[in-house]
């Protein structure tokens, strides 16, 4: 539980060293504003590149601020989810074959004529039971998630291509799909709300509520305690196994609504697109400070690990980069934030 | 430390982007700057639309090709996010979609913005907003695949169409231009089989065609198969079976192995697309468009055939060998 709040450092209370240095020892990875300064660091970078390189300035546009932020709301949102199991210690490498189970779910029961009154609320509930399945097996196997969900991501991709038929499951766009739906993400003029799509917005009201809910629920304290030391936990009294059950099935809740998101952006369901989604969605979280091995990890950092991801991809197309140098930036960014973030638990330990 | 990381990733990408482009070129044009999209940036097709590309920006002058795809194969979220990362810094757009709906309203958005898309390769749904689109005539490839098997078989026996992959639209049509033509050309063809698909793959159409093969090795004459992966398959399989040869083999798309096929007699016709052309004639309606020029619709690339006859003639060889952009 130690990261919650910030450790005052032994220095704060003497009167060396200087306030500058005291400032930067406050910085804390944990609370998400050193990401936030690294972010803009990069969103600086791009703009005077994209100036330097191509002679425009499309990048720092509020059309494309905007556009990138309903780009990574998918993310986004599965990321919060991830947030909650990796602070718990766990790991779900089955999220991006939930989530385009989920988008198929969605599209499949749109496509029957069920309407969006059904097909949302189921959408969400694949969600839910892939996570609850993932916590079973976890609680019920005593197996590693690491394991588990290695093996639920193949098993949620073949029951995706058994629900699609091994297809495209393709709605009408203008008969069956309401509008809401279709432009839920993004940018075009008519469906913003101040300036924002809802999506944005549904995104930003739920990483409130998470934030909430790990700050002052009583389970978000039984989570954190299992992601610190899970024998302590035990001892405490904490019910281990309904625990996880429980915290899976939430984290597939945030799975769902990104089922969601994904099917309207998309406006079609197929199984096979969250191949390799788990890896952006634990990069997301990894960036924005969470630690694998458990008990760390914020609603802050992992938004902005998600937009940070967006940022580079829109940065790298908007200067020309070919494509395999956006993927050895990405690959960069991502060593140097767990660098970064083992550095500073090193530092911590010796204070 | 961490600003230290920053600043050197900040450097890392200052290096790698050194080169200096403004608005306009060394005598004051104006220079256009066009993202090409394929659909994937690693299939050896894809080098060659970017040759074709290349070629026509040179030929123009002021016009500056800025190459990317979604980052994995098939990645629609990708190439969705690639169209939409180019809003504002681009002049125009070619696109080769992944899927006719999905890339629907990205399009749109693209166009919104006062960008104009040319679309390429693979069709989309709604064409309201776009100049042009430029590909291959699919069905008249299939056509052109049932006529050179009627050449072979000169005009009767007994042949097996192995279809692709359901709710692919490419090679759906490419199967009924085979169908019919045989149909209406050669009525003494009889078709044994039409209904099976082979998959993705070239492992899921080996095993497709050799169930195939093999249920009707007694009468069957010739196969067609659809596309690379699907012919690569039933090359293969019609090796294990030892009826290479006995079998006719027409092929849709060149890969190495299928063109030495051709020397052979273990493949007898291939049809070809032209990816150069594809990649030259996008780049050059585009920009003729951009200048206000009127530009056609439709526009077809060409489809040929390759045979063990004609294969060492300067244009096919070019075609079963295109060239490629970075070699």
């Amino acid at each position: 539980m130690s990261s919650k709040e910030t450790k005052p450092s032994p220095s704060e209370s003497t009167t060396e060293p200087g306030a500058l240095r005291r400032f930067f020892r406050r910085i804390d990875f944990s609370k998400g504003l050193a990401q936030f300064g690294v972010l803009v660091l990069i969103m600086l970078f791009f703009s005077v590149a994209e100036w330097l390189v191509t002679g425009r300035t499309s990048f720092s546009t509020s059309f494309n601020i905007i556009m990138m932020a309903s780009q990574a709301s998918t993310i986004a949102i599965a990321a919060l989810g991830m947030t909650i199991i990796i602070i718990a210690g766990g790991i779900d490498l089955s999220v991006g074959t939930a989530i385009a189970l989920c988008g198929t779910v969605c599209a499949w029961f749109l496509r029957e004529d069920y309407g969006a009154a059904v097909a949302i609320p189921l959408t969400l509930l694949t969600g839910v039971v892939c996570g609850a399945v993932n916590g079973m097996l976890i609680s019920f196997l005593r197996v590693v998630p690491f394991i588990i969900t290695l093996g639920t991501m193949s098993l949620f991709l073949g029951i995706g291509k058994l629900l699609s038929g091994s297809t495209t499951v393709r709605p009408d766009e203008s008969s069956q799909v309401p509008h809401w739906l279709s432009n839920f993400a993004t940018t075009s003029a008519d469906t913003t709300i101040l300036g924002l799509p809802p999506g944005v917005w549904t995104l930003l009201a739920i990483a409130v509520l998470t934030y909430l809910f790990l700050r002052y629920s009583v389970f978000s304290r039984y989570i954190f305690a299992l992601g610190s030391n899970e024998s302590t936990a035990r001892l405490c009294g904490i019910n281990i196994p309904l625990t996880k059950i429980a915290l899976y099935a939430l984290a597939g809740f945030f799975v769902g609504l990104a089922g969601m998101y994904q099917f309207s952006e998309l406006s079609e369901g197929s199984p096979t697109d969250g191949v390799g989604l788990e890896l952006k969605v634990i990069a997301a979280v990894v960036i924005g400070g969470g630690s694998l091995n458990g008990g760390r990890g914020t609603v802050q950092g992992t938004l902005i690990g998600s937009y940070l991801i967006f940022v580079i991809d829109n940065g790298c197309t908007k200067i020309g980069l070919p494509n395999h140098l956006t993927d050895i930036t990405l690959g960069v960014i991502i060593i140097t934030a767990v660098a970064i973030d083992q550095w500073r638990q090193r530092r911590l330990e010796r204070s | 430390m961490k600003r230290f990381a920053v600043l050197l990733l900040a450097l890392a990408l200052f290096g790698c982007s050194e080169a200096n482009h403004s608005g306009t070129g060394p005598n004051g044009e104006k220079i256009y700057r066009l993202a090409v999209i394929p659909k994937g940036t690693t299939h050896e097709f894809w080098k060659s639309v970017h040759y074709g590309a290349e070629q026509a920006a040179k030929e123009i002058g002021n016009v500056e090709i800025v190459w990317r795809g979604p980052q994995l194969e098939n990645d629609r979220k990708g190439q969705i996010s690639v169209v939409q990362n180019f809003i504002g810094s681009v002049d125009g757009m070619v696109l080769a979609p992944l899927d006719s709906q999905a890339l629907v309203s990205p399009v749109s958005q693209v166009v919104d913005q006062g960008i104009p898309v040319l679309i390429f390769d693979s069709g989309l749904n709604d064409t309201s907003k776009i100049v042009s689109y430029v590909a291959t005539d699919n069905y008249k490839g299939g056509a052109l695949a049932a006529r050179r098997m009627g050449e072979i078989l000169n005009g009767e026996g007994d042949v097996i169409l192995l279809r692709y992959n359901e709710g692919s639209e490419s090679t759906q049509q490419r199967e009924e231009g085979f169908l019919e033509t045989l149909k209406e050309e050669f009525p003494n063809i009889n078709i044994l089989s039409s209904d099976q698909y082979a998959g993705t793959t070239p492992q899921s159409s080996l095993s497709k065609a050799k169930q195939m093969l093999d249920t009707f090795k007694n009468e069957v004459d010739g196969i067609f198969a659809v596309c690379e992966p699907n012919a690569a398959g039933t090359l293969q399989a019609l090796k294990d079976l030892n009826l290479t040869g006995k079998v006719k083999l027409v092929a849709f798309d060149p890969n190495a192995e299928l063109v030495a096929g051709l020397s052979n007699d273990s493949v007898h016709g291939i049809v070809l697309q032209d990816p150069v052309a594809m990649g030259y004639k996008s780049v050059k309606n585009l920009i003729a468009h951009m200048q206000g020029e009127e530009v056609e619709q439709r526009i077809d690339t060409g489809e040929f055939v390759a045979t063990p006859e004609n294969k060492d003639e300067e244009r096919m060889q070019e075609l079963l060998h295109p060239p490629q952009f970075g070699e």
